[in-house]
């Protein structure tokens, strides 16, 4: 068994002038949820239609499930665009089975796999109304019907999280994770990285249509290092940006993250600020993933100043 | 990747059959065509009342003999007219308006040199009596002339008996007659052909650019290639289209066994050539059509956008209509040879020559042949365009934008 679900090798994309993705390498490991990070315009879009087949790359190759990418491996594959969309006058059930059977299965199969997922997602009792006749959110949940029915392994999703209110990002979750323990390899893009970050185990974060870093979520953040420290206290803490080996503060209004050089002590600051605060809380944490993006991207954050 | 575009060209096909309008052109159309042939004749049969006219003479001779004239004119071997007693013209009027009189008819003293009388009544496009008033009252006044030159005006009529000019239509089916119902039929076959190609192929580009407004055009795109779902777009709007044909060829069938009483003129004969030459010409037109504006579909964002565009389809489309006038005078003429020839053009000129006369068997090979290798041709830079146009959102590309994208898809 080849254990990489998707590479891209070298990948490339340019519309009339402007490049949006350039030389772009990834390997998204089987089993893994994989996540494509980075701001609006990054080229994340572009990445998975090239990875559909919804454009042409003008360089590079591309694998699908050990082979090169062609029609057949696609269709073990299943997408789910940012733009969704259902045809609005098709019966919900006849449209299900549809987008089931452009993506290579039989009608009889789809059918039969039909009902429990419209029972999951409770839409059982929509079986035979008109798309236009569902709620938006009902709607959210049949888009997730129509890319799962045929039983890909693979499954991705373009900001799979917009639009939906917190009830509806509970049960995508739910429905990913589900699909994660039946061992399919899920890549999702985001711009929000806090929304998707604790679902993931592998990240790219990519930024003007270049990967700025790769790897499992843990590694990344260590390789970070352990030197951001949440602080909270009473008290006036203006001080503490001026304090020697900050690099930067952070005021969440509750409490201040503050990120220190490589090397300095996080004891250190403890004490300094013990000294004229009363301290409520204070611990070491992870950087999140976007404090490491904005810092990569800017070139080392604050320290180049 | 035939089960794909099968299970496009399923649900195109079942998604046009299911409308509404679909439904209600397939019904109506035949039932309105009929209403329009037949209603006129059926009225009158059925048993209208004859006119109530009166003849308001100021000859002071041709009175009762128009009058006789009036009562013996027959229309489908029934009287038409009843004359009642004249009366000074106020009355006449006044009987008129308030409904005791359908009309009078007024001889004007000089009726007889300048061959001039007036019909005056509340309904005057009853054309099918008028015209038959009309043959009554000229008879008589002709008769008058005759018999003032001192003529036998029975005699005249003989001598001057017009040329009945009977036209056979000879074909290898065998000769029949042919009442000029071959031309109706000819005329009446281009614009359902002409028609339809256009509703038809309109339909695929509505279809397209809502695949476009609804957004599921990316989710398709994920699961077939461009072609295919444009493939399987234009097999299943044109399937539907030709149950369209199917349902309205089965009436004509019923029609043309139904009791002969019913019918006043003989259903012209629509061979097999015919038929199979408007099946063939409709799928290749639509073909053609359908693949231009599923291209325009898929360049655009709305409908109202599309309007810039239509011109790409109407300037063919309009160069046949202009052009078909001279086809049916001049079937083998040059300009029709031409016509018949261009990709486009052809399903109408050469559709409507093979109805006229039928073509050397070369002409009708060469023009299919040249409108295959055009829907081609037109169908490769329509997946182009479709390939490019279904992701794109915001402004309208221009012609030459399009071009490019044909040329570097």
């Amino acid at each position: 068994m080849n254990e990489k679900a998707i590479v891209l090798r070298g990948i490339g994309k340019a519309f009339s002038g402007h490049v949006a993705v350039k030389d772009l390498s990834l390997e998204v490991p089987r089993g893994s949820v994989f996540g494509l990070l980075g701001p609006n315009g990054a080229g994340k879009t572009t990445t998975l239609r090239m990875v559909m087949d919804i454009l042409a790359p003008d360089t590079g190759t591309i694998e699908i499930l050990g082979r090169p990418a062609d029609h057949a491996s696609r269709d073990r594959i299943g997408y789910m665009p940012e733009e969704r969309g259902l045809y609005p006058r098709m019966v919900l059930e006849e449209q299900l089975v549809f987008m089931a059977a452009i993506k290579g299965m039989a009608r009889t199969d789809a059918q039969a796999r039909l009902g429990p997922w419209l029972q999951r997602l409770g839409l059982a009792d929509w079986r035979r109304r008109k798309v236009n006749e569902l709620s938006k959110g009902m709607q959210q949940k049949a888009q997730f019907v129509a890319t799962v029915l045929h039983e890909p392994e693979v499954l991705i999703m373009d900001e799979p999280m917009s639009g939906l209110d917190p009830v509806g990002m509970d049960d995508m979750r739910e429905a990913m994770l589900e699909l994660r323990r039946r061992g399919a390899t899920i890549v999702l893009s985001s711009h929000q990285m806090e929304a998707v970050e604790r679902l993931c185990d592998r990240v790219a974060l990519i930024d003007r249509g270049e990967k700025v870093l790769d790897g499992s979520v843990a590694e990344v953040k260590s390789r970070h290092g352990k030197n951001t420290v949440a602080l909270a206290f009473d008290g006036d803490g203006s001080f503490l940006q001026s304090l020697p080996g900050v690099a930067k503060c952070t005021d969440f209004g509750q409490y201040v993250e503050v990120r220190l050089h490589d090397g300095a002590d996080p004891q250190a600051l403890l004490q300094r600020a013990a000294e004229r605060l009363r301290i409520r809380r204070f611990e070491i944490v992870e950087p999140s993933l976007h404090d490491i993006f904005v810092e990569t991207v800017t070139g080392n954050g604050e320290e180049a100043e | 990747m035939t089960a794909k575009l099968w299970a496009i060209v399923r649900r195109e096909y079942l998604e046009r059959v299911r409308t509404k309008g679909f439904v209600i052109g397939t019904i109506l159309g035949p039932l309105v065509l009929a209403a329009l042939m037949l209603g006129p004749i059926l009225a009158i049969r059925s048993g209208s009342k004859p006119l109530r006219v009166s003849v308001l003479d100021r000859t002071g001779a041709l009175g009762p003999r128009v009058e006789d004239a009036l009562r013996a004119a027959r229309f489908d071997g029934r009287p038409r007219f009843d004359v009642l007693p004249t009366e000074p013209e106020p009355a006449l009027k006044k009987a008129v308006l308030e409904g005791r009189l359908d009309g009078y008819l007024e001889l004007p003293a000089d009726a007889v040199e300048r061959g001039t009388a007036s019909y005056f009544g509340r309904n005057v496009s009853n054309r099918l009596d008028l015209n038959t008033m009309e043959r009554a009252v000229s008879e008589v006044i002709v008769g008058v002339r005759v018999a003032t030159a001192g003529l036998d005006p029975r005699k005249v009529k003989d001598l001057t008996k017009e040329l009945d000019l009977k036209t056979i239509r000879l074909s290898e089916s065998g000769e029949r007659e042919d009442k000029g119902a071959a031309l109706m039929l000819a005329i009446i076959l281009l614009m359902i052909l002409y028609t339809s190609m256009l509703i038809w192929g309109q339909m695929v580009m509505t279809s397209v650019i809502e695949e476009k407004t609804s957004r599921v055009v990316e989710v398709i795109a994920s699961g077939v290639p461009a072609t295919t779902l444009l493939g399987g777009k234009l097999l299943g709007v044109g399937a539907a289209g030709l149950t369209q044909f199917l349902v309205w060829s089965l009436c004509l069938l019923a029609a043309s066994s139904a009791p002969a009483a019913l019918l006043t003129f003989r259903m012209p004969e629509i061979t097999p050539l015919v038929l199979a030459s408007f099946v063939l010409f409709f799928l290749l037109g639509f073909l053609f059509y359908a693949a231009l504006y599923a291209a325009i579909g898929a360049a655009v964002n709305t409908v109202q956008e599309a309007q810039n565009f239509v011109w790409v389809v109407m300037t063919p489309i309009i160069l046949g209509m202009v052009s078909f006038s001279a086809a049916i005078e001049a079937p083998d003429g040059p300009l029709s040879v031409t016509m018949s020839m261009i990709p486009g053009i052809s399903p109408l000129i050469m559709f409507l020559r093979i109805v006229v006369l039928t073509p050397p068997v070369w002409q009708i090979a060469l023009s299919i042949a040249l409108l295959a290798l055009a829907i081609v041709f037109v169908l490769w830079a329509s997946a182009r365009v479709y390939r490019v146009g279904i992701l794109m959102y915001g402004k309208r590309p221009t012609f030459p934008e399009i071009v490019k994208w044909i040329r570097h898809a």
